[in-house]
């Protein structure tokens, strides 16, 4: 068993009125992978938008409870929320390249951290970022052209070559293969069984299947609450919740 | 009903809304063709002028100036007895009422035009040329058809001697049309064969650089700050209320304001450009305001999460990514509401612009027109030669903002092609 690097407690989440996370304690460990599993509007993407407080964005949104990385404590006022995403990347839905050249959509993280300060340095990352990505062979040769023109699961995989980047301890995926066929989403989870030996990462799916090939924990959270969580093998086998049992046998969701 | 009848209802259905749409499409082209026709055809003889061709002898004995004067004695050297002894030569008077009716052909700056033919060569004493000097109003619109001959004569301003000349020019063919410069650079004039829309050019360019330098900076702050940093409260919708009804504001509000402001309280100099290019920075600034921040928003929540989730601030994630993006709806935006400005003439009457000023503005401080002024003062006048100079003006004003809306265009598309 890894070390714990990211552990929630008691963490509650309201946008408005309305509660999305009931006082969840959950432990993330570190270079693993942790599938977060359960129906629509159940909380898995709010809960790891905790990590790299991206909630801060919606203005609506609250989050009350601690999350602390590496024993530090990150939702506090005075964190410096930049650094914080720096060291936590993410990965959304939707593939999001920015609408400039492949290059650009890499480089503008080190750039604006004040990494890769000569050319030369900032092509190196760009490089390292696209091959540990597994996009670098695809388009090494078309580095200027805009990230915009790739296919959807090239363009998911410049995504991660961009949260790679920066270098960080965390990636947080919300849903990356939803917008996927099959082919692309197994280049992304055979990618994923690969950055985890660098990365902790935590993955949110809708697919029983995906959580069972590319995670080593599972958390199955519904209407907000953390129902149940452990090994993924336990969880599929025999998990301890009737509920959990219900979910993943297809039986609601 | 049958199912086949149902269908055969649908089609026709159908074809009948195809048919109201076209009808429509063809209903308002036609009105566009005739308001284009009706300009073209009272306007484009404006940008022709009639000149009679006048043989100059520059006689000694008339000038006090020698061959060889400084430019400074010919302006100041009196060339009214040549240009009398001139003029009169072109046809033979008997008295001198008929004398008058000759020089009445003329235009009053028949004088200043041989003037400027001397300015041009000092060395013309004692020598004869010709010279094409611009003919009244009343002949210019009667050789451009416009002039109803065939009206008893103490109903025309041309008296039947009058045209017994203009049909001698005519036969000997010493009445042409040429190029009227005078209409680019000519400040306005009560005589219509002078006026020209030079000091109205000047006067909107000046405006609208000023509405342009105020209002854009201005105005895209503005928008930046409301859609991607203000807090979204019961102020912001306020403000946001009052911003989309300012845009709904009557222009002549806005001149009234001007008036009070900034020509009573602060006392700018009045009938200036640079008090016009205010009050128009006022009026547009709501009608930039609105469609920049409609582009902002257009640029999808992704892109702003993608930039924040590589750790850029919310300063860097809007000035690196959203604002680029924005950008040509926010230029064709701004160029939109700059031609709104730009034919604006309401606020502008208010502010003293519709004075009679005939010298061109050099700086955004002298007093000057500005071009839908100068069609509102010309659209007044009784002359018939301001008839075509009005439509002349309203062309001219037209081609401008068709410039402008095409730039708006192509720069939207020329940028918005670059990535999608």
């Amino acid at each position: 068993m890894n070390n714990v690097k990211i552990k929630s407690k008691n963490l509650n989440v309201y946008y408005g009125e309305k509660q999305a996370l009931f006082d969840v304690n959950l432990d993330l460990n570190e270079k693993e992978v942790t599938a977060l599993i359960g129906p629509s509007g159940c909380g898995k993407s709010t809960f790891i938008r905790c990590i790299n407080r991206m909630n801060d964005v919606i203005d609506i949104c609250k989050v009350s409870g601690n999350i602390e990385i590496d024993g530090v404590e990150i939702n506090d006022k005075n964190l410096d929320v930049v650094s914080l995403r720096e060291r936590v990347g993410m990965v959304f839905q939707k593939p999001n390249p920015f609408p400039k050249s492949i290059y650009d959509n890499i480089s503008y993280g080190p750039k604006i951290h004040g990494k890769g300060e000569t050319k030369s340095e900032l092509d190196e990352i760009v490089e390292n970022s696209l091959k540990k990505a597994a996009l670098w062979e695809e388009v090494k040769d078309r580095l200027d052209e805009p990230g915009t023109g790739l296919s959807g699961g090239q363009q998911q995989r410049l995504c991660i070559a961009r949260a790679i980047s920066v270098n960080p301890e965390v990636i947080l995926m919300d849903e990356p293969c939803s917008a996927l066929d099959p082919i692309a989403t197994a280049k992304i989870e055979e990618l994923i069984d690969e950055l985890k030996k660098t990365y902790t990462i935590v993955i949110v799916t809708h697919s029983m299947a995906q959580a069972v090939r590319v995670s080593q924990k599972t958390g199955f959270f519904h209407l907000g609450k953390l129902i149940e969580v452990g090994k993924t093998e336990k969880i599929f086998k025999n998990p301890d919740n009737k509920m959990t049992q219900d979910y993943i046998t297809g039986r609601f969701g | 009903m049958t199912k086949e009848e149902r269908l055969k209802k649908r089609h026709s259905a159908e074809k009948r809304f195809r048919f109201y749409g076209l009808a429509s499409i063809f209903v308002a082209l036609l009105f566009v063709l005739i308001l284009v026709h009706n300009i073209f055809s009272k306007g484009s003889s404006a940008f022709m002028k009639t000149a009679i061709n006048v043989e100059v002898f520059f006689d000694q004995e008339l000038l006090e100036i020698k061959n060889g004067a400084t430019e400074d004695q010919i302006l100041e050297a009196d060339f009214y007895d040549i240009t009398i002894e001139s003029l009169l030569k072109v046809f033979p008077a008997q008295d001198l009422d008929q004398e008058n009716q000759l020089i009445d052909l003329f235009t009053t700056d028949a004088e200043i035009e041989i003037k400027r033919a001397f300015l041009k060569n000092n060395n013309l004493i004692g020598k004869k040329i010709n010279l094409e000097i611009t003919a009244s109003d009343d002949i210019d619109q009667l050789h451009k058809g416009n002039y109803p001959r065939d009206l008893p004569e103490d109903r025309r301003r041309i008296s039947d001697f009058q045209l017994i000349i203009y049909d001698n020019l005519v036969e000997n063919k010493k009445i042409i049309k040429n190029f009227n410069n005078y209409f680019f650079k000519n400040g306005d004039s009560r005589d219509p064969e002078l006026a020209g829309i030079g000091g109205a050019l000047i006067g909107s360019f000046y405006s609208i650089i000023i509405c342009l330098l105020l209002a854009f900076p201005v105005a895209v702050l503005a928008s930046i700050y409301l859609e991607e940093f203000a807090p979204k409260n019961k102020i912001t919708d306020f403000i946001e209320i009052n911003i989309n009804n300012l845009a709904a504001v009557p222009s002549i509000v806005y001149g009234l304001l001007a008036l009070q402001i900034l020509l009573a309280t602060i006392q700018l100099p009045r009938s200036t450009p640079l008090v016009a290019g205010i009050t128009l920075a006022l009026m547009t600034l709501p009608r930039i305001i609105i469609p920049c921040r409609a582009s902002l928003k257009a640029v999808p929540p992704s892109i702003r999460e993608g930039a924040l989730a590589v750790g850029a601030s919310k300063f860097q994630s809007v000035f690196h990514h959203v604002v680029p993006l924005a950008l040509p709806g926010t230029l064709s935006g701004t160029i939109i509401g700059l031609a709104q400005a730009l034919g604006e003439t309401a606020p502008l009457i208010l502010i003293g612009m519709v004075a009679f000023v005939v010298d061109i503005p050099s700086t955004p401080i002298d007093p000057s027109s500005s071009l839908p002024v100068q069609v509102y003062l010309w659209s007044e006048s009784a002359e018939r030669g301001f008839v075509e100079k009005t439509s002349a003006t309203i062309m001219m004003l037209l081609s401008f903002l068709i410039v402008m809306n095409f730039l708006a265009v192509y720069l939207r598309q020329k940028f918005e092609k670059r990535w999608n």
